[in-house]
């Protein structure tokens, strides 16, 4: 036989229990997980073999396993887990690890670790509209109808912040999917030469799992989650439509010489699809937190990354919807506070993004593209 | 104060606990819910590791009884209260009614006429019976046995006519009676646990997917196919056998314990098999396995057999092909590869679940997950499979242990 030198990395196995995989050490190596999970491979296959590699702490083993990603989290594997081992959760954990350490600079990946650091996430962007407040008003609430570009106009203050923004958030994506092909490499999963290109599988991807969400439809377990995932999804969307046409109208519209203004009127198809997508999102919101209250502990526990993107989403969703009804409303002493904090909210879901949960939309997807390229995919595919 | 003993259970911990205090004295009462003494081992095909048949130590024990006017055993019945306190009980027992007396001599001539048939529950539904009947042909005592819910009673009547000893009687009744007892054993052994709660096993809905004790019934000669091993559906010799180890044991879900004999279990079942079927081919799939002590050396021989190939990897999935065959999904984890295979029958080694589990107790004791575990202050012990999953061999050993401390209970006061 030959002999294999296990070097575990004892300080790595005590932070993926923190990050959320604390009952791994549970498992007993029975591999129901890897059987009843139906988008787990043929040869392989996940999440049994990660259970063991968790457990004797092989880092690097870990952290370039593209299996992580194709786990759904759909929970059921956990469900018949028969010693509470809790497979699905100890994924979430890699993932969550994953996201502390794909992107730079790691100092965010540690602030999005723990609560501890909530005051600095939530001080920073507070901080900035406060002083845009200031520099605007004189923090003071403007008289007359209101309008929150009266205190935060968009062409000097919310564009240009979240332009900059979104400049870092895909830059350090980038950086962040370069690390992650170079992950998959190093595991030895290299496309065949026949196999096709990554941006026909990403395209291929998009369209016949992520828009109908397939994958997560298969699990039996969890249906709420299902449900959950595609309203939180498509409202999102809805939502992303609705910035990028005001966007678009506001700045094309300048060249133009015709803009589109905010707030638009109640009656505006592109208010009714905002809306839509608002209700959409709360719906999702609420489905997603009655699955995560009532999860048998026994069988799963939500991480502090589950919390934080919810709590983030939750308050972004409600805060939005403030500013909407309290400015209908006409009660400008609450409508431009919460708007502000709206502003707060937003910032943490966006700047933040890829050290959250929420950058599962792009290294999930990333590595569905790829396993689609190498032809890894679940027994029953 | 009473100088007898109850022992509730007339499987092989009852009779061992029961003969050996009345072989040193003792008056004890044996109380057993079926019609008949022995317990599963009677439903056994042989044992491990010796592979003799169930039959050899239970005869032995049917004689000493016979011979003992100190053991008094009552079929059909269940403890139905208990008061008093330790050394002076009072136990208020329920017996079914049987429909047939002592004049019975086994004839069988009743069978014959008998136009009702039921599913027979000692065969675990392989076989039928009729609604007279006798569990199987060692069954003592030998005396048959009419199933009240099933007889269509005086309308019908067949039987008695052709009854030339005057032993039926369809207008039995229900009896209560009350004992006096000093101390208590409890040797209400276990039950197969209930397949139909493992879901992704099949639910106990695939007809080839049998369980450990149903192929004890398939291969027992006294069983509803005489002896020939052949799978439920079809009738079919089978020559790809899976065994599914842990099935339902080892499992938060289900048993969170392991049974024990469920590994010896099947590894008899593999010797018994091959020896029926040279050219059968057979998958162990299991977590571990579990030959404790000197069983090893009986895994080792199994190990031996080049058709009999062992699968570290848990059955997660069965499901029913067309044709009657089992597919059996499983990661070997050696390989770590997942496949699905497909088997003509497969065999379920499900574990050991406590008579007494979820059962609404008449006993003061302390129970968990089903298992007796406390009593001794209050003169109630318990023995076998009641205590804690084990085999045969050491269940009888630990009914010598209780019969001498229910004796001690009995001397000490």
């Amino acid at each position: 036989m030959a002999r294999l030198k296990i070097e575990p990395d004892i300080q790595f196995i005590k932070e993926l229990q923190e990050a959320g995989g604390e009952s791994l050490k549970k498992c007993y190596q029975c591999a129901t997980c890897s059987v009843i999970c139906p988008l787990s491979p043929e040869e392989n296959p996940f999440p049994r073999k990660e259970m063991i590699w968790a457990q004797w702490g092989l880092k690097d083993k870990l952290v370039n396993d593209i299996d992580i990603w194709l786990c759904h989290n759909c929970g059921e594997c956990s469900d018949l887990c028969p010693r509470g081992a809790s497979p699905g959760d100890v994924l979430a954990a890699l993932r969550n690890m994953a996201y502390r350490s794909l992107a730079k600079p790691a100092i965010l990946g540690k602030w999005l670790s723990s609560a501890r650091y909530l005051p600095i996430l939530f001080g920073i962007p507070a901080l900035l509209y406060l002083i845009i407040w200031g520099f605007t008003t004189g923090l003071t609430i403007p008289a007359g109808t209101i309008e929150f570009g009266k205190v935060f106009p968009g062409d000097y203050t919310i564009d240009p912040v979240f332009g900059l923004v979104a400049i870092f958030v895909l830059f350090t994506f980038a950086s962040a999917i370069g690390n992650l092909f170079n992950s998959f490499k190093s595991s030895g999963y290299v496309p065949k030469e026949d196999a096709p290109s990554f941006w026909k599988c990403l395209i291929d991807i998009v369209k016949e799992e992520i828009i109908t969400h397939s994958k997560f439809q298969k699990c039996s377990s969890n249906a709420e989650r299902y449900q959950g995932h595609l309203l939180l999804f498509y409202g999102f969307v809805a939502l992303l439509i609705v910035t990028s046409i005001v966007a678009v109208g506001h700045w094309g519209g300048k060249l133009i010489g015709h803009q589109l203004h905010t707030p638009l009127s109640l009656l505006n198809p592109i208010k009714w699809l905002a809306n839509i997508g608002a209700i959409l999102l709360i719906a999702g919101l609420v489905l997603i937190t009655r699955m995560r209250l009532n999860t048998d502990p026994a069988k799963s526990v939500s991480s502090y990354y589950d919390w934080y993107l919810l709590g983030v989403i939750w308050a972004v969703g409600l805060t939005g919807i403030g500013s909407e009804v309290l400015r209908l409303a006409n009660v400008p002493g609450l409508a431009y506070p919460v708007y502000y904090l709206h502003l707060v909210f937003v910032f943490m879901l966006i700047a933040y993004l890829p050290w959250t949960k929420l950058a599962h939309l792009v290294y999930r997807t990333v590595a569905l593209a790829y396993a689609r390229q190498i032809g890894r995919k679940g027994l029953d595919e | 104060m009473s100088n007898s003993i109850l022992i509730v259970g007339g499987g092989f911990s009852g009779l061992t606990a029961a003969l050996e205090a009345a072989e040193v004295g003792y008056e004890v009462f044996i109380v057993e819910k079926e019609p008949y003494l022995g317990g599963r081992v009677s439903q056994l095909n042989k044992y491990f590791p010796k592979l003799c048949p169930p039959t050899c130590g239970l005869e032995i024990n049917f004689q000493r009884i016979k011979k003992n006017p100190k053991v008094k055993f009552f079929t059909l019945s269940e403890v139905t209260k208990i008061s008093g306190s330790p050394g002076n009980y009072e136990v208020t027992l329920k017996i079914r009614p049987r429909f047939v007396n002592n004049n019975c001599t086994a004839c069988g001539k009743c069978v014959e006429v008998c136009p009702v048939e039921r599913e027979s529950d000692f065969d675990f539904g392989l076989g039928k019976t009729k609604a007279i009947y006798l569990s199987h042909p060692m069954a003592m005592p030998q005396r048959y046995v009419i199933d009240g819910d099933v007889c269509s009673g005086t309308s019908c009547g067949k039987c008695l006519s052709v009854c030339e000893y005057k032993a039926i009687n369809l207008e039995d009744q229900e009896k209560e009676i009350v004992l006096n007892v000093g101390s208590i054993v409890i040797a209400t052994g276990w039950k197969p646990y209930d397949i139909t709660k493992l879901t992704n096993l099949g639910a106990g809905q695939i007809k080839n997917a049998i369980t450990n004790m149903q192929m004890e019934r398939l291969a027992a000669a006294n069983g509803p196919t005489g002896g020939k091993i052949l799978r439920p559906s079809d009738n079919k010799e089978p020559k790809k056998i899976a065994f599914v180890q842990c099935a339902g044991s080892r499992d938060q879900n289900h048993l969170n314990y392991c049974s024990y004999i469920c590994c010896m279990a099947s590894l008899k079942q593999c010797i018994y098999i091959r020896e029926q079927y040279p050219d059968a081919e057979i998958v162990i799939y299991y977590i571990d396995l579990r030959a404790p002590g000197r069983y090893e050396k009986f895994l080792k021989k199994v190990q031996e057999d080049e058709k009999i190939k062992m699968v570290k990897g848990k059955v997660a999935k069965l499901e029913e092909d067309g044709e009657g065959n089992v597919i059996v999904t499983a990661e070997d984890i050696i390989e770590g590869v997942k496949k699905e295979e497909v088997y003509d029958l497969v065999v379920l080694a499900t574990g050991m679940q406590p008579s007494l589990d979820g059962v609404e107790g008449v006993f003061d004791v302390e129970v968990k997950e089903g298992f007796v575990v406390s009593g001794e202050e209050k003169g109630i012990f318990a023995a076998g499979c009641a205590k804690m999953p084990l085999d045969v061999m050491t269940s009888a050993e630990t009914a010598t242990g209780a019969a001498l401390k229910a004796i001690q209970n009995l001397v000490r006061r």
